[in-house]
């Protein structure tokens, strides 16, 4: 009995030192990272010149400081006596802080605060105080933006994009049909045709550019098999002449985004694809065959039996190509930049360009088309955020 | 299985498939095989025309060697690990946490909670842009690597803890059970229990982010203006405006860019398949 009490009198003892020197650092990291460092501190330090280069390790060091705040941090709550009785309640907070308060920083409250912006007028800047210049505008930019013929064509073009990129969908199914077999090699053929997806979309937009381009790309030179000839001109030099003259097809306001939708597809077919190849593998053998005595095959064996199995492929092929419609921005930046006059803008790129392209500052009316970008994405992610939540109702 | 197995059909059915595979591989890799083609032959076939038949001389070297030497290329490849490495190792770490947040309590907040992580993860960039690029000017780490690791690093943190707290759910839970009630304490059970049982989905996320950081382009643009902390992305863009028409040099350089994570896919490409078709067979 009496060893007992002394037990848990030390134990009490230990928790009680751990936390006051835990709430110490704590208090010395906070007071070190609020007054001590800063970048003109650094500077001194070590001797940087530039402004520039004194933020890494300022970064560097308020990063160490703060690391050693959440650690004392936790051995504060974990030698609290609450916690020691309420474990399953509190540690699930504990696992998920870090990340959860980094997410929060890094992308919900700034959905929000982008929501703000679009109800003001300002440039990014803040004057010599560091007191925000921005004036509050009401819907004066969503006016704008009603009456802006550019947001219109990016809207309508956001339209053809995801019309068209649902193609990747079909296409991808039709070539995993294709490669489902087992002949010697096909493992290769799979991850070949995969190849497009692992390319960044930047090095497949500059591809693409080339391949169209209507001197010498790979689209000019089909197209000399059909209505070109080489002559030798007077100078004894070789040089093609054409009876029709191979399109530009970036550079005519009219196909410039189908040539671009033609590029993003590549890739996003063979992500498509990916995904129906490991649907298929898990089709269970004994429908096929049970179907099979019944007369079923061809379209009828697709349509019936392999695409009810294959739902969930296809839901998850949908909601990324839908995304990826939406988030078309890498290919236009790199084959158009939005142009010729505009013709290729989508919301995801004229917002950039208004916010720190041309536009140059335009933070308020950029956050604008962002917004209405934010609430179209929105219903796709309510949807998929429902499915989820049906599955897990299921689940349990 | 389906379709019907091809070594059911004629013989001749079968010879027309194996003939068949190549030409539409070929087919589907042309415009990757002509720019390969492209960044090995001489500037001078391209002038003349000869732009798809066989180089008058092979220049791989030549051509590859140019790059680096006329440009920073060596830098931005530097500067993309620097950005893809860290932010590998922070979200996928995080996740873990998160991911057993979520999986293994069972608390009121922990299905809202999973449900912000994979909304956060689905919305355009554009909505996050302009607060980023505020709070990284706030913070000083605006034009620095850091600041961009930061970003992808909490960003990625979303998908990785979909990803996490689906494999997570699936471990058995009367493991866990078990070890509380011998007296485990939580972070013993996730440290030596469950983290080495999730190997495969960390080696799976690894692989993902690492691809989806190295192929980034935006954030990139948008947070980096300095030459000297720019990415491969970026900086093969910025080439292409350099290299006006030589176009040799600028297939070179994009293979370069789209080298690494090719490799990667292919030394773990049984973890990356793994990962993108999460989702895709279970229901």
């Amino acid at each position: 009995m009496t060893s007992n009490v002394a037990g848990s009198n030390n134990r009490f003892d230990t928790s009680v030192n751990q936390m006051a020197i835990a709430g110490v650092v704590l208090a010395l990291c906070v007071y070190v990272l609020m007054f001590v460092i800063n970048t003109t501190m650094v500077q001194e330090m070590f001797g940087y010149s530039r402004q520039i280069s004194a933020r890494v390790p300022t970064f560097f060091m308020r990063m160490g400081v703060l690391l050693v705040a959440i650690a004392a941090g936790f051995f504060m709550i974990t030698g609290h006596s609450y916690y020691k009785r309420n474990k399953l309640a509190v540690a699930p907070w504990l696992f998920l802080a870090i990340g959860l308060a980094f997410f929060m920083v890094y992308v919900i409250i700034p959905i929000f605060q982008s929501i703000s912006f679009s109800f003001t007028k300002w440039n990014g800047l803040y004057d010599i105080n560091g007191d925000w210049t921005g004036e509050w505008v009401g819907l004066h930019n969503y006016r704008i933006l009603w009456d802006d013929p550019n947001f219109w064509t990016s809207l309508k073009n956001n339209l053809i994009w995801l019309v068209l990129f649902m193609l990747a969908v079909p296409i991808g199914l039709f070539i995993a049909l294709f490669l489902n077999q087992t002949v010697m090699g096909i493992r290769i053929y799979k991850s070949l045709f995969f190849f497009p997806f692992v390319i960044s979309q930047v090095v497949v937009g500059l591809i693409f550019a080339w391949a169209y381009n209507p001197e010498f790309g790979l689209l000019s030179e089909i197209w000399g098999w059909f209505f070109c000839d080489f002559k030798e001109n007077i100078m004894g030099n070789l040089s093609r002449v054409c009876s029709v003259d191979p399109p530009s097809i970036l550079g005519d306001a009219n196909t410039a985004t189908y040539g671009i939708i033609a590029a993003g597809l590549w890739p996003q077919i063979a992500y498509c694809m990916i995904l129906y190849l490991t649907g298929l593998n898990n089709v269970s053998p004994d429908q096929i065959e049970a179907a099979q005595l019944d007369g079923a095959k061809g379209w009828k064996m697709l349509r019936h039996v392999v695409l009810p199995q294959l739902k969930p492929a296809t839901f998850i092929a949908i909601v990324v190509t839908v995304i990826g419609a939406l988030r078309s921005f890498d290919m236009i930046a790199t084959m158009t930049q939005g142009g010729p006059y505009g013709s290729t803008n989508v919301l995801a790129y004229y917002m950039y360009d208004q916010a720190v392209g041309e536009g140059v500052g335009r933070y308020g009316y950029g956050s604008a088309i962002a917004t209405v970008l934010f609430f179209i994405m929105l219903v796709y992610i309510s949807y998929f955020l429902y499915r989820m939540y049906q599955d897990e109702k299921e689940g349990g | 299985m389906f379709p019907k197995p091809i070594k059911n059909y004629s013989p001749k059915a079968q010879l027309a498939y194996k003939l068949a595979l190549p030409i539409a591989l070929l087919l589907w890799l042309l415009p990757l095989l002509a720019i390969f083609m492209t960044s090995i032959r001489p500037v001078s076939d391209i002038a003349q025309g000869n732009v798809f038949g066989i180089p008058s001389s092979f220049q791989m070297l030549q051509n590859y060697g140019e790059v680096f030497a006329k440009t920073d290329a060596m830098r931005y490849l530097i500067n993309t690990l620097l950005i893809a490495l860290p932010t590998m190792i922070l979200s996928v770490g995080l996740a873990c946490l998160t991911g057993y947040a979520l999986a293994i309590y069972k608390f009121r907040w922990a299905l809202p909670l999973f449900f912000l992580f994979v909304a956060g993860n689905f919305v355009p960039f554009q909505i996050l842009m302009l607060p980023v690029v505020d709070i990284s000017v706030k913070l000083e780490i605006i034009n620095t690597v850091p600041g961009l690791v930061m970003f992808h690093a909490a960003f990625q943190t979303g998908f990785c803890t979909l990803f996490m707290r689906n494999f997570m759910k699936a471990l058995p839970f009367e493991l866990i059970e078990s070890a509380r009630l011998e007296g485990v304490g939580e972070f013993q059970i996730f440290w030596h229990l469950v983290l080495p049982l999730v190997k495969p989905a960390i080696a799976a996320l690894c692989v993902l982010i690492f691809t989806f950081i190295w192929n980034d382009f935006f954030w990139a643009t948008v947070l980096i203006q300095e030459d000297s902390s720019l990415p491969i992305t970026v900086g093969v863009r910025t080439l292409n405006g350099e290299f006006v028409q030589q176009w040799h040099l600028i297939s070179a350089a994009s293979l370069l860019a789209a080298m690494p994570p090719v490799l990667m896919f292919f030394l773990m490409q049984k973890h990356f398949i793994a990962g993108l078709t999460l989702g895709a067979t279970k229901g």
